[in-house]
């Protein structure tokens, strides 16, 4: 009996958890204005037009009943059940809803916690907020939560919580997208590092200053992003304009100490261009792809 | 109805230098900063994607490709014109043509856009002929009645499509919002300024401009290859090149995606960026078929299709490459068939 009524009271700290980690993550997301890249969610069944406002609206009343939540668990009286039953009915609303979804857009996800929850509603994120919901109805009318005094009782509370924490997470599908996310780093062939970042990291490098005579003008000619190398080219001092004689440069695409290297290249007369290498320091960056078994098309 | 491009922009830095140039002078500049230098490592070796242990056979170079204008279909001998001046062109009882559907090669008419597959090993001789074909790959942006004005990108005109009452239901299996925001990409059959539709060319994605549904092809998860969906596009002007790919992930400072610069640093890009005269190692993974192609422009609305292709077996979802119509079809692409499950090396 006793560790049913300790069940009942563990259930609303638990739950402003879930609601504040659930309005963090939207808050997040809001804040990145992360929509563009982001997987289409349960938010797509609205107008365009609404769907900020409704986030802003979803996001606060999280926040708003897991602060609730919080600061009502020490007390008796109505405010504290009036928080509990507004909770039980945010959930499940939140059933209710991804029961629709998983059944007339599967393609869409839930959108529960942020970008964490890119993917199709699962079975197990039904079940999840319908336990939810259960908790927050068993909390209506719960004994107010109080520390433990002994130390067995302390291991009862810690026991309970952590059960049920290890089963929201088996619960969770998002937990996976954050071990992922953990232990993925971005490579640099696909990381976002502007072209101001990579004129400012040669313009402070020596590399620059041994060629800065040879070059004609300020401005670059001619500068583009490949892979995980920035390539900047200027007009060689002697070379006529369209001639192709320049001095190029290689940047990698690093935010901290990016590696650099020079080539000055030739114009040669009836041939095009031809290269000579005066100064290179750092990984070479990629050659053109050779295939013995491909042809040019 | 209005046809009107509000701005088209140039993607890959303009730099006052013709397009074919600076692929050419990119590659020169490149190859000198790849060049190793008397302390320096050695130029990294990109992965080579038929070395794949497990695959059956290896691949076959790029088939010869023809394109022009239809001066004249018999029995025995197509004739088109080229820039190059006229060719003839035998055909054997087994060529195929396509027409809007498949028809036989007389029923080509003077004057349509041709594109001519030859046989393998045998010069002058057809394999395969696909007249008139055309398509329109973007957003709906208006309808009036059966006829839809198409946004395909910043870099190419708007272009008018009409829906035959006969086809619209097929097309609608598979597009069934053909509304304005929402997006299309039908085949059919290019009568001058307006595509006659005939057959849709993919599924339309759940989502409308600007949200998207994420690549299942992931750059730099497993391996440096890109597994997905190659497709192709209509020259967006008679000066295109014949040959070459566009690329949808053009680094978003160039001004090629769709989104801006600004917007598309919130979102992880599912391919590697990549510039105008970079080179693909593309092989088709249906017809086992291989050859390098160079990026010459973006492809701005393949970024927007998040779509798998099935021409055999299901591939990543994800448009890695638009190629132009020549380079498909070298590369053993069917172009009714929309696209063909490819696997891509970057060099």
């Amino acid at each position: 009996m006793h560790a049913l009524t300790l069940l009942r009271q563990l259930q609303v700290p638990l739950l402003a958890l879930v609601l504040l980690v659930a309005c963090a993550a939207k808050l997040l997301r809001l804040i990145r204005a992360d929509w563009a890249g982001s997987a289409p969610d349960i938010g797509h069944l609205i107008p365009r037009r609404l769907r900020l406002p409704v986030a802003i609206a979803q996001c606060t009343t999280e926040g708003v009943l897991a602060a609730g939540l919080a600061l009502t668990a020490r007390f008796d009286g109505g405010a504290t059940d009036a928080f509990r039953a507004a909770a039980a009915l945010f959930f499940l609303i939140c059933t209710s809803a991804l029961l629709e979804v998983r059944k007339h857009r599967p393609d869409l996800g839930c959108g529960c916690f942020g970008t964490l929850s890119a993917g199709r509603v699962h079975l197990r994120t039904i079940v999840r907020a319908g336990a939810l919901t259960g908790a927050a109805l068993a909390t209506i009318g719960a004994p107010v939560f109080r520390l433990p005094r002994h130390r067995s009782m302390d291991l009862l509370d810690a026991g309970l919580l952590a059960c049920e924490i290890v089963l929201l997470a088996v619960l969770s599908p998002e937990v996976g997208e954050i071990l992922a996310r953990l232990g993925y780093s971005e490579p640099c062939e696909i990381s976002l590092v502007p072209p101001e970042h990579a004129l400012a990291s040669l313009h402070r490098s020596r590399v620059w200053r041994k060629h800065t005579a040879l070059i004609a003008e300020a401005a670059p000619e001619d500068m583009w992003r490949e892979l995980c190398w920035w390539y900047v080219v200027y007009r060689a001092r002697d070379a006529p304009a369209g001639s192709g004689g320049a001095v190029a440069f290689a940047v990698q695409v690093k935010r901290r100490r990016p590696a650099i290297r020079a080539a000055v290249v030739e114009p040669a007369a009836g041939h095009g261009l031809q290269e000579a290498v005066l100064g290179a320091s750092g990984p070479s960056p990629a050659a053109p792809v050779s295939l013995a078994s491909s042809t040019d098309i | 109805m209005p046809d009107q491009q509000p701005h088209r922009q140039c993607c890959g830095r303009c730099v006052g230098l013709p397009r074919a140039d600076r692929s050419a002078r990119r590659r020169v500049y490149r190859d000198a900063l790849s060049h190793p230098g008397p302390s320096g490592p050695e130029p990294s070796q990109p992965p080579d994607p038929w070395a794949t242990p497990g695959e059956s056979g290896s691949p076959n170079g790029p088939a010869s490709v023809a394109t022009g204008t239809a001066v004249d279909a018999s029995p025995h001998t197509l004739r088109i014109a080229g820039p190059d001046g006229e060719r003839s062109f035998a055909l054997l009882p087994g060529t195929r043509a396509w027409r809007g559907k498949t028809a036989d090669p007389t029923a080509i008419r003077p004057g349509e856009q041709v594109v001519v597959r030859l046989v393998r090993g045998r010069r002058g001789v057809a394999d395969k002929v696909w007249a008139g074909i055309g398509r329109v790959t973007g957003t709906i942006v208006d309808r009036d009645d059966d006829e839809l004005l198409v946004d395909e990108g910043i870099t190419r005109s708007r272009q008018r499509v009409t829906l035959p009452r006969p086809v619209i239901n097929k097309i609608m299996v598979r597009f069934p919002r053909l509304e304005p925001a929402h997006l299309i990409d039908v085949i059919g059959l290019r009568r001058g300024e307006l595509l006659e539709a005939a057959l849709p060319a993919a599924t339309q994605p759940p989502a409308v401009l600007p949200e998207q549904i994420p690549h299942s092809v992931k750059w730099g998860r497993n391996s440096d290859l890109m597994r997905g969906s190659v497709t192709w596009h209509e020259p967006a002007h008679p000066g295109e090149p014949d040959q070459g790919a566009a690329y949808p992930e053009i680094d978003p400072w160039s001004g090629c995606p769709e989104t801006p610069a600004a917007s598309a640093r919130s979102s992880t890009p599912a391919l590697p960026f990549l510039a105008i005269g970079s080179l693909l190692a593309v092989r088709n993974e249906c017809a086992h078929a291989a050859g390098t192609v160079t990026v010459t422009t973006c492809a701005a609305i393949a970024r927007l299709f998040s779509d798998r292709c099935l021409t055999c077996g299901t591939s990543p979802r994800g448009r890695i490459a638009d190629l132009t119509m020549s380079s498909f079809v070298a590369l053993g692409g069917e172009l009714e068939r929309a696209c063909f499950n490819a696997t891509v090396a970057v060099g």
